[in-house]
């Protein structure tokens, strides 16, 4: 149903709406059209005005028209409206390949690094974690665990003095003999610290760090202190690693090894890392001294014990391929970031 | 110590192992072989041993050496022309010859070349062009008349030789010597040991009539043993041995002397040789050195003694410093003809305290203060005063003075073969551990399963039962010890309380965007001072001045770290470190105590600056707002009181944090004059947090309360400050304090100075009910009144209220 008069205003309208280019026209054409004073608008309001016979006529070709108008303006509106906010969008499009506002990133010290992970390892092996002064006494550090004064043992360990009696520790081990005199077996504990010794290149420092380990029970034997170092070493350097003993002095074992590690970086074939060698030194270990055992107040007889430990800077530079372990303790930044 | 492996296989019947393999054998026992070496200088290659057959003519003078041209013969027919300038040069003589195509280290390839016209077809050698030495100047190299001629030259002089370098643990002194390596190797091929046969002939006088001993230190020395030998001519020692000291790294100096470095090296017992002639009385005394006695060592250093010191003596004065040096004084010379030959056992850690008092190591005071063999001592005595007898044309009187005044007592230790599995975890047959045992000279007995050994003298390190153990299974291979894991009871780990709550600082601290440092404990007095430190912990033998005391300020390290960093060009610092500092403090095993930190150092730029980021610097309440970071990681929340206890802050930005009334901290920025010291030239803010003490090691279980259901109510709060000095603290206090419960957050959000100088102070108030919404007005009239309140507690002036 239409009309001419009607028809005209309608027809002039659709093709506005066709031309229009934008969603601003779109609204002009509303307001033209379909506004308060609009044309079509206009001619809803002049019914009035018409015959009665003429009337309904008129009234429902408008009313149509202004339902179909409508409809169109919104369809047009909504893609009109899509197509200048993808524009919009498009003008002002970030570039992705600006960086990131990144929060900003701390890093864990490498030599924390290590020791954490070889305390974890033998965390989950049963061993309890224990602690010591860094200052100590000679009774401590040297008597109690079998070096007495004046021996050439004390080589071993050039050693700093604070007085006659008291020294920066040389080892962790007093760690064994404060633990041992403070319970009775079974012990199993592992000892992380720092420790002193009056040396100083590039592969030794005056300070350094220590992990040491120790097992006293009624029924531990040396090929135990090799199961364990061996699940160390499998969990520290890789699932195919392995680990071979020498015997060495410690004055505090009996027998004593030095253990070395396959080398990990040419797994056994020889390479510069290891001189050829295939083999890395990594720790000293051995069965408890008994007299070690006795100067605790335990019974040789009753128990035996292993103890092993190792230099974290060592292993820290084998694993991260550092050469001069003064780096560790110079802190520049842009080699601590290296570990993050 | 330098063993010549050739000399080793003398004393090990058919040892047929390369020196690498020996070595490597050595190293799997324990011995630690450092290096195996070819005796002869790398670059030596082809000379021989050539004759000097006649000189044909003369050259012209070059560089003031008369030049000639001689016929040399090197084998069969080969015969050359060749120039020399060495003076000693002259028909007949033997002497090292280098024919084109042999190397000389340093010259490469010898070839055939013009000399002042003339062609020279090789080179007559020096020591110093044979790289065997250092003379030149006397000449050529010269050979003995019945040197083979074009032989091998290396071969001749015993250079077709390895050296294994050999470095014993200190429970080894039996291995340092050719004989204690060749006992080794004997045990761990299962050869045979065969030592050095020793013959002597004594003359017909005897030695107790010639010279006599007294022990007055028998603590000191337990031991003292004397040969004589007379009509001595001290004169070079033969070539072999010369040969054979060189090898071993020794100098050669004169027969008698030489013997007894020879005997040293051989059987490993140190000896010294004495003029006989400079013995008043003929009477050796070993005594204690008296108080500040001077004595002049053979280095012809004046030495001052000490009564802990153990000198041989006549009865007029000291002629040696027992086990470490002989004297000036009694020094055998060129116009020696009669030999006192002491061969003794001096008190180890006496020796050793001797020897590192006067800084005078020696190859002897190595030897005693690891343990020299008691009952040994007798065979190198032996065995030198014969040497010294054949090579010096003398003859050794009859008999031995000795002075034994304590006897060794045997040593006799028990092997149950029970032991061994159960140390081990494995053990080898008994009868393993018995040929074993044997085959490392060690008398075994059986006794039922077990196994009785005695000791001998040369074995001071075997006294216990578990030594024998490892002596067992170091030859049977430790590589025979099996891999198990025990059968220990499940038992549970615990963790460090410390080092957990060190791990939470540390998360915080990362998480935060800093990076972990670890810094020397040492301290430099000096810069320390500049941060106030005046108590620090001395060291007694620190290894250089600016390290000779330990950290007594916390923040010692960090400000190092900061200096590098900058000095570096980092832009941003941002670092922390966990350490220690050290304190005298009354109690414990050392009167000290090593309180625990964590530290905080930043300076330069917040971030790094970016085209979204504005280039800002650090300032204090960086500082701060970590610190209080971390305090809050363990649910604490701290206040601030200004001014602090630790010296290297400004005055007026220096505060301390405290939860409740316990210090937990103290943060604030560096004092200028400090970070001068450090040579820092920008400001450093930094905070020190106290681990012992407030923060809390035992875990922390949070417990939970309900999250808000009503909304919550914000209002602000603008002060005015007056010409009084009123903290935020206190104003924030103070808001607390008049606002009541449903007062549940308080921030402060803008600080800025006012036109007219006062400073403005705003803050974010948050109301909220736990069972209802609040109504504005319930809110407005909360707000007023604490303003009012406050303005007039305070003397403020609330902002934009009219």
């Amino acid at each position: 149903m239409s009309h001419p008069r009607v028809e005209a205003v309608a027809g002039e309208a659709r093709s506005a709406i066709e031309r229009a280019a934008s969603s601003a026209e779109l609204e002009a054409i509303r307001v033209k059209y379909l506004g308060r004073s609009g044309d079509l608008t206009q001619i809803l309001k002049s019914l009035g005005a018409l015959s009665a016979e003429e009337r309904p006529q008129v009234g429902a070709a408008a009313n149509e028209a202004k339902r179909e108008l409508e409809a169109l303006l919104e369809s047009r509106l909504e893609g009109a409206r899509a197509t200048e906010r993808r524009r919009q969008r498009e003008r002002e499009r970030p570039d992705l390949t600006l960086p990131g506002r990144r929060p900003p990133r701390g890093v864990v010290h490498p030599l924390t690094r290590v020791q954490d992970e070889v305390v974890r390892i033998f965390a989950g092996l049963g061993f309890s974690v224990a602690e010591g002064p860094e200052i100590e006494t000679d009774a401590y550090n040297f008597e109690a665990l079998n070096i007495p004064k004046d021996h050439p043992a004390r080589d071993m360990q050039d050693t700093f003095y604070l007085s006659p009696e008291t020294l920066l520790r040389t080892h962790t081990s007093p760690v064994q003999i404060r633990t041992m005199r403070a319970q009775k077996p079974p012990v199993r504990i592992i000892v992380p610290g720092t420790v002193y010794r009056r040396d100083a290149d590039i592969t030794h420092s005056p300070m350094f760090h220590q992990v040491e380990g120790l097992a006293v029970d009624t029924n531990v034997t040396m090929a135990d202190l090799k199961g364990t170092l061996t699940l160390f070493a499998q969990e520290m350097f890789g699932p195919r690693s392995k680990i071979r003993f020498r015997p060495s002095f410690f004055p505090f074992t009996e027998p004593s090894a030095e253990v070395d590690v396959l080398c990990f970086l040419c797994a056994g074939a020889g390479c510069r890392v290891c001189s050829q060698s295939g083999w890395l030194e990594i720790l000293g270990s051995g069965m408890v001294h008994p007299r070690v055992l006795q100067n605790v107040g335990y019974d040789p007889e009753q128990v035996t014990g292993w103890a092993f430990g190792m230099g974290i800077e060592r292993i820290a530079m084998l694993k991260y391929g550092v050469d001069d372990i003064r780096l560790f303790f110079e802190n520049d930044l842009r080699f601590l970031r290296q570990f993050a | 110590m330098k063993i010549p492996y050739g000399w080793v296989r003398e004393f090990v019947d058919d040892l047929r192992l390369s020196p690498q393999d020996a070595a490597d054998r050595l190293v799997n026992a324990g011995i630690e072989v450092a290096s195996v070496t070819p005796l002869a200088p790398p670059g030596l290659r082809g000379a021989v041993i050539g004759e000097i057959e006649a000189i044909e003519r003369e050259l012209d003078e070059s560089r003031g050496h008369r030049l000639v041209l001689c016929r040399v013969r090197a084998g069969k027919g080969e015969r050359f022309s060749v120039v020399s300038g060495a003076p000693n040069t002259r028909a007949g003589a033997r002497a090292a010859f280098a024919p084109p195509g042999a190397t000389l280290p340093g010259l490469g390839v010898v070839a055939a070349k013009k000399i002042h016209g003339v062609e020279s077809q090789g080179i007559l050698c020096s020591e110093r062009e044979l790289g065997i030495g250092d003379e030149h100047e006397a000449g050529l190299l010269l050979l003995d008349g019945d040197a083979p001629v074009g032989g091998d030259l290396a071969r001749h002089l015993g250079l077709d030789d390895h050296v294994l370098e050999i470095e014993i643990t200190p429970n080894r002194p039996d291995c340092l010597s050719v004989l204690g390596v060749a006992r080794e190797l004997a045990a761990l091929t299962g050869a045979r040991l065969r030592p050095p046969r020793i013959r002597m002939t004594e003359g017909p006088a005897r030695a107790r009539d010639l010279a006599r001993v007294r022990i007055e230190a028998p603590e000191l020395c337990s031991r003292y043993t004397v040969r004589v030998i007379d009509g001595v001519r001290v004169a070079p020692s033969p070539a072999w041995m010369q040969a054979r000291l060189r090898a071993a790294g020794l100098r050669p100096i004169s027969n008698v002397v030489d013997v007894t470095n020879y005997v040293l090296w051989e059987l490993g017992h140190p000896l010294h040789a004495f003029d006989h002639a400079t013995v008043a009385d003929a009477t050796i005394v070993v005594r204690r050195a008296r108080e500040g006695e001077r004595f002049t060592t053979l280095d012809g250093l004046v030495r001052t003694l000490d009564p802990g010191m153990c000198v041989i003596a006549d009865p007029q004065r000291a002629i040696g410093l027992a086990g470490v040096m002989g004297g000036r004084n009694s020094e055998v010379t060129a116009s020696t003809t009669r030999v006192l030959l002491e061969s003794a056992y001096f008190d180890p850690a006496a020796t050793r305290r001797t020897s590192r008092t006067l800084g005078l190591k020696t190859d002897a005071a190595y030897r005693f203060e690891r343990g020299a063999d008691i009952e040994g001592l007798v065979g190198a005595g032996v065995r030198a005063a014969a040497l010294i007898a054949e090579l010096g044309g003398g003859t050794v009187a009859r008999g031995m003075l000795d002075a034994y005044p304590r006897k060794r007592r045997p040593v006799r230790v028990r092997l149950r073969m029970s032991r061994v599995q159960r140390v081990l975890g494995v053990a080898p047959p008994p009868a393993t551990a018995r040929r074993i045992l044997t085959g490392l000279q060690l008398p075994v007995r059986t006794r039922g399963r077990d196994l009785e050994v005695d000791v001998p003298s040369f074995r001071r390190d075997l006294a216990i039962e578990d030594d024998l153990v490892e002596e067992v299974i170091r030859v049977w291979g430790y590589d025979r010890i099996p891999t198990t894991f025990g059968r220990g009871d499940v038992a549970l780990a615990r963790g460090s309380e410390t080092g957990r709550q060190e791990r939470l600082v540390r998360e915080i601290l990362v998480g935060a965007g800093l990076a972990e440092c670890v810094t020397y404990a040492f301290s430099d007095p000096v810069r320390s001072a500049a941060l106030g430190a005046s108590r620090a912990l001395k060291l007694l033998n620190p290894l250089s001045q600016d390290a000779a005391a330990l950290r007594e300020h916390p923040l010692e390290g960090l400000l190092g770290v900061v200096a590098t960093n900058l000095s570096r060009q980092q832009a941003s610092v941002r670092v922390f470190e966990l350490c220690r500092t050290y304190e005298a403090a009354p109690g414990g095993d050392t009167d000290t105590a090593e309180p625990r930190w964590a530290v905080v150092a930043l300076a330069g730029a917040r971030a790094e600056a970016g085209w979204h980021t504005p280039a800002t610097k650090v300032d204090v309440f960086d500082a701060k707002g970590v610190a209080e970071l971390v305090v809050a990681g363990f649910g604490l929340t701290p206040t601030t009181r200004l001014g602090g206890a630790l010296a290297g802050f400004e005055p007026d930005s220096h505060a301390t944090l405290l939860v409740g009334d316990a210090v937990v901290g103290e943060f604030g920025e560096v004092a200028a004059s400090a970070r001068a010291a450090y040579g820092v030239e920008v400001p450093v803010f930094a905070a020190a947090l106290r681990l012992d003490g407030v923060l809390p090691t035992a875990p922390r279980t949070p417990r939970h309360d309900p999250v808000p259901r009503f909304p919550a109510v914000q209002r602000d709060m603008a002060f005015a400050l007056g010409e009084r000095p009123v903290t935020a603290d206190a104003i924030a206090g103070a808001i607390r304090g008049e606002a009541g419960p449903l007062l549940r957050g308080l921030a402060v959000f803008d600080v800025f100075p006012l036109p007219d100088g006062r400073r403005s102070i705003a803050f974010r108030l948050t109301f909220q009910a736990d069972d209802r919404t609040l109504t504005d007005d319930e809110v407005n009239a909360i707000h007023a009144r604490v303003a009012q309140r406050v303005c007039a507690a305070l003397g403020l002036t609330l902002r934009g209220a009219s």
